[in-house]
């Protein structure tokens, strides 16, 4: 998996065409002279046949050494590693506001009167469809720029980060929240959450305890999506609020041709994204006792929709 | 008088409301406080730069050599030269030059004050070891290498004087030197290797390397000993200013926005829009420092059809109208230009009315030129071969409006009979499809101090490429008088004849329409009005900040 990832990349990067050796040295205003075209295409090995170069490439990869990057001049692990925590942070703090705005729009939202329901589906459809780079610039407009409550740019303060996570956290949280709302509505008309009430639980008490729990299941399988959307979407954010993370450094990378660096950056994530499936898979059998018997398919059968009066 | 007492009336009642608002809006910054730059008042003493433009991967200009080096290197590296408003070379580090008859000979004699901020005495030594550190092809320098590349050798006379021996006369090599591409930096810097000195390279200016942090910012603070500002600086001794925070917010937007918020105080490659709104909005001022050297152009590779053809080549410039595009894409921000050369080059020659707009004349022209039919698309044939004009455009190099501005000419060179096929291409890819000599038409910047940029550009023996396959005469020019004007040029001591020599390579440049100007390399700056004493050097246009300070 992680080889098929790794050879994609080092193909793709080199169908392009131009050399990365003038990239390395090239810029506005400057030409290379052949001297330094020689000394960085003999330091880099970029005159070595593109075969040697990949064997060589692979060889390095495992062995665990990603090489050092062309422009940046430093090993690619340190690059990386200097970088990740920060768009990990980022991703992970995204995905717990996500998490937070859906609970409190599926809560609120479902199965209440129809004007609730409508705002509330509405929220979530506009949410969940506006791309990353209007809405940034919004949030800008409105709370830096406007209202002067928060920075415009990442200052490495908390609120800093506010406008960057929201940017990350607004459309993740209206596709979690549209889920959770069909599985709560299902969860609702269940039978055991007529036992419930009929238990006496009240109506705010009964979809903490039960109907939330339920309705959280596909949701959480879907956090896995939602880290690579993420992820993703740290390359416009990080760009965009000016924050350090491996977005940026991507982005930087793959207008210079910087090869190691892309490659090791596309395969970190690549790992990541493996590893938050795998946990998203765990953290869905703990929360739904159905899982946990999944083989003996002792799922309760189906239950038709319906709305529940408030 | 009546009006007084009523203006004061009228005071009297918006204070109220004014003292309400201010609460208010105390109350609001009170809120998040902590997250805002430090604002206060004349104690203000560090500066928040917001650059637009890549951030280098070494700090140190001689490696590589490009504008965003230049841009942090003003800070703390230093030139041997400057050059002042009216283009004439001034003293800075060195303080006197003498060139021999032969012009093979520059004594250059040098300040015996000064260190660097690792406290190695500059000096002839030091020169030396600086050029000799450009020369090195394991430095990988090549801007400032190729600025340097008639020097032989740097003979050290004494301390304070050291001797360039030339291998040909030049006449641009002050020039040359007042760049930041070959500005002087400590030795035993330099000798700490490329990996270190890329990091905190070492000079003797204003403000020292603390700290970079890649991706997020480069730390500049004063050098408390400084002593050695250029002949035109505001004030003698150290900077008023005690920081510079040099930030990287690659997104116009998020740029402006950040220095509408107060949160950065200066941002360069500022947008035409954002230049626009800010002329109208109290608070922020432009600096507006047009880049030296070649002018924004578009240039026709000549060396093979259809822009061989001179007649072609006009009827393309014929069709398109760059000031209307300018007008509209560029907010009346950006300002024609007639010649080879940027404004800021007093030796630079325009002509406006070789280029005047006639569609007409264009389609007699291709007729006349042998383009007389057309195909299905309208576009123009001969001998079955479509009139088709690649032109790769590097979306690094070229901003938003000026892309647009491409469009633009693309659909009016379309109307004539034109295909002109515009291909966005990231850097590397661009230098590739050039090398390739897979262009018709291209548009790269070229930023130097004088007129010899002239030589680099327009010479034959920048045609032939290098091992790299790279070369800067993308117009192909291959003009035995051009090439003679210029060798002329750069061997002349005389500046009138050399003045001469240049006029006549633009005349001939812009007369054979070898290339069509647009305007300036675009360099505006803005910054919080509440700064002062912030300039351009009239080098290659970096802002400097030596005698930068806040009003309150």
């Amino acid at each position: 998996m992680l080889w098929a990832v790794a050879t994609i990349v080092f193909v793709g990067i080199r169908l392009v065409p131009g050399d990365p050796a003038l990239a390395i040295l090239g810029g506005p205003g400057s030409q290379a002279s052949a001297e330094a075209l020689a000394a960085v295409r003999a330091e880099y090995g970029l005159d070595q046949p593109v075969l040697v170069q990949y064997g060589a490439f692979l060889g390095r990869l495992v062995t665990g050494d990603f090489g050092e990057s062309y422009v940046l001049r430093r090993p690619v692990a340190d690059v990386i590693g200097a970088q990740i925590g920060a768009t990990l942070a980022l991703a992970a703090a995204s995905l717990v506001v996500a998490w937070a705005i859906a609970i409190g729009l599926a809560l609120v939202s479902t199965g209440r009167s129809r004007w609730a329901r409508s705002i509330g589906g509405g929220i979530e459809t506009v949410a969940a469809a506006l791309p990353q780079f209007w809405l940034a610039s919004i949030l800008v407009i409105v709370f830096a720029t406007g209202l002067g409550w928060l920075p415009a740019v990442a200052d490495g303060t908390p609120a800093g980060v506010v406008l960057p996570v929201l940017t990350l956290a607004i459309p993740v949280a209206g596709f979690l929240a549209q889920i959770m709302r069909e599985s709560m509505l299902d969860a609702l008309a269940a039978p055991f959450s007529l036992a419930a009430r009929s238990r006496g639980e009240s109506e705010t008490g009964l979809r903490l305890r039960h109907a939330l729990r339920h309705a959280a299941v596909p949701g959480v399988e879907l956090s896995a999506w939602a880290f690579g959307y993420l992820v993703s979407g740290a390359v416009v954010v990080e760009t965009m609020f000016a924050m350090p993370g491996l977005g940026r450094t991507l982005l930087q990378a793959v207008t210079l041709r910087d090869v190691p660096l892309v490659t090791a950056v596309v395969l970190v994530v690549a790992l990541a994204y493996l590893v938050v499936t795998f946990l998203a898979d765990v953290a869905a059998t703990l929360i739904d006792p159905r899982r946990r018997d999944a083989e003996t398919g002792d799922r309760p059968a189906p239950t038709p929709r319906a709305e529940v009066a408030a | 008088m009546p009006s007084e007492p009523a203006g004061t009336t009228g005071a009297r009642r918006i204070l109220p409301i004014a003292a309400v608002l201010a609460v208010g809006v105390l109350a609001l910054a009170g809120c998040t406080s902590g997250d805002a730059e430090p604002t206060t008042d004349a104690s203000r003493t560090t500066l928040v730069y917001a650059s637009g433009d890549a951030e280098p991967t070494c700090l140190d200009p001689h490696v590589g050599g490009n504008y965003p080096q230049a841009l942090a290197a003003t800070q703390f590296l230093e030139s041997l030269v400057s050059r002042d408003e009216d283009g004439e070379i001034i003293p800075w580090l060195a303080t006197g030059w003498e060139v021999s008859e032969d012009g093979l000979t520059w004594d250059l004699t040098l300040r015996d004050d000064v260190a660097f901020t690792d406290g190695t005495p500059f000096d002839a030594e030091a020169v030396k070891a600086n050029i000799e550190h450009l020369q090195d092809p394991a430095t990988g320098s090549s801007t400032g290498y190729l600025a340097a590349a008639k020097i032989t050798e740097v003979e050290v006379v004494d301390d304070a004087h050291a001797r360039f021996h030339l291998s040909a006369p030049d006449s641009a090599l002050l020039e040359s030197l007042s760049q930041p591409w070959l500005a002087i930096e400590s030795p035993v810097g330099l000798s700490r290797g490329t990996d270190e000195n890329c990091l905190a390279p070492i000079g003797t200016g204003p403000f020292a390397v603390q700290s970079w942090t890649p991706q997020d910012r480069i730390v500049f603070t004063r050098n408390d000993d400084y002593s050695s500002p250029p002949a035109d600086a505001g004030h003698e001794g150290p900077a008023y200013l005690e920081t510079i925070e040099w930030r990287f917010i690659p997104d116009p937007a998020t740029r402006y926005a950040a220095l509408e918020a107060g949160q950065v105080d200066v941002i360069d490659n500022a947008q035409p829009d954002a230049i626009s709104r800010a002329g109208e909005a109290s608070g922020i001022v432009e600096l507006d420092a047009p880049r030296p050297g070649a002018s924004n152009r578009i240039e026709f590779n000549g060396s093979k059809a259809p822009f061989d053809d001179e007649r072609v080549r006009e009827a393309f410039v014929r069709a398109v109208d760059p000031d209307a595009g300018i007008q509209a894409l560029f907010f009346d921000t950006a300002e024609r230009s007639y010649s080879p050369l940027s404004s800021v080059e007093p030796t630079s020659v325009g002509d406006a009315d070789l280029f005047t707009v006639d569609p007409d004349e264009a389609d007699a022209l291709l007729d006349e030129a042998g383009w007389t039919d057309r195909d299905d698309d309208g576009v123009r044939t001969k001998g079955g071969v479509r009139l088709t004009a690649v032109f790769p455009i590097s979306t690094n190099q070229s901003t938003a409006a000026e892309q647009s501005l491409f469009e633009q000419f693309a659909a009016s060179a379309g109307e004539v009979g034109f295909d002109v096929q515009l291909q966005p291409l990231d850097l590397s890819s661009w230098y590739g499809a050039l090398a390739a000599h897979e262009y018709d038409l291209v548009s790269a910047p070229y930023t130097k101090v004088g007129p010899d940029v002239l030589r680099i550009v327009y010479h034959s023996d920048s045609m032939t490429p290098a091992p790299s396959g790279y070369f800067a005469n993308l117009a192909q020019v291959d003009d035995p008088e051009i090439d003679a004007l210029l060798d002329e040029a750069s061997a002349s001591q005389d500046a009138d004849a050399r003045a001469a020599a240049y006029a006549d390579v633009q005349e001939r440049l812009l007369e054979t329409y070898r290339l069509l100007p647009l305007y300036d390399q675009q360099n505006h700056f803005l910054l919080t009005a509440d700064l002062e004493g912030v300039r351009a050097m009239p080098t290659v246009s970096t802002p400097t900040f030596l005698d930068a300070r806040f009003t309150s």
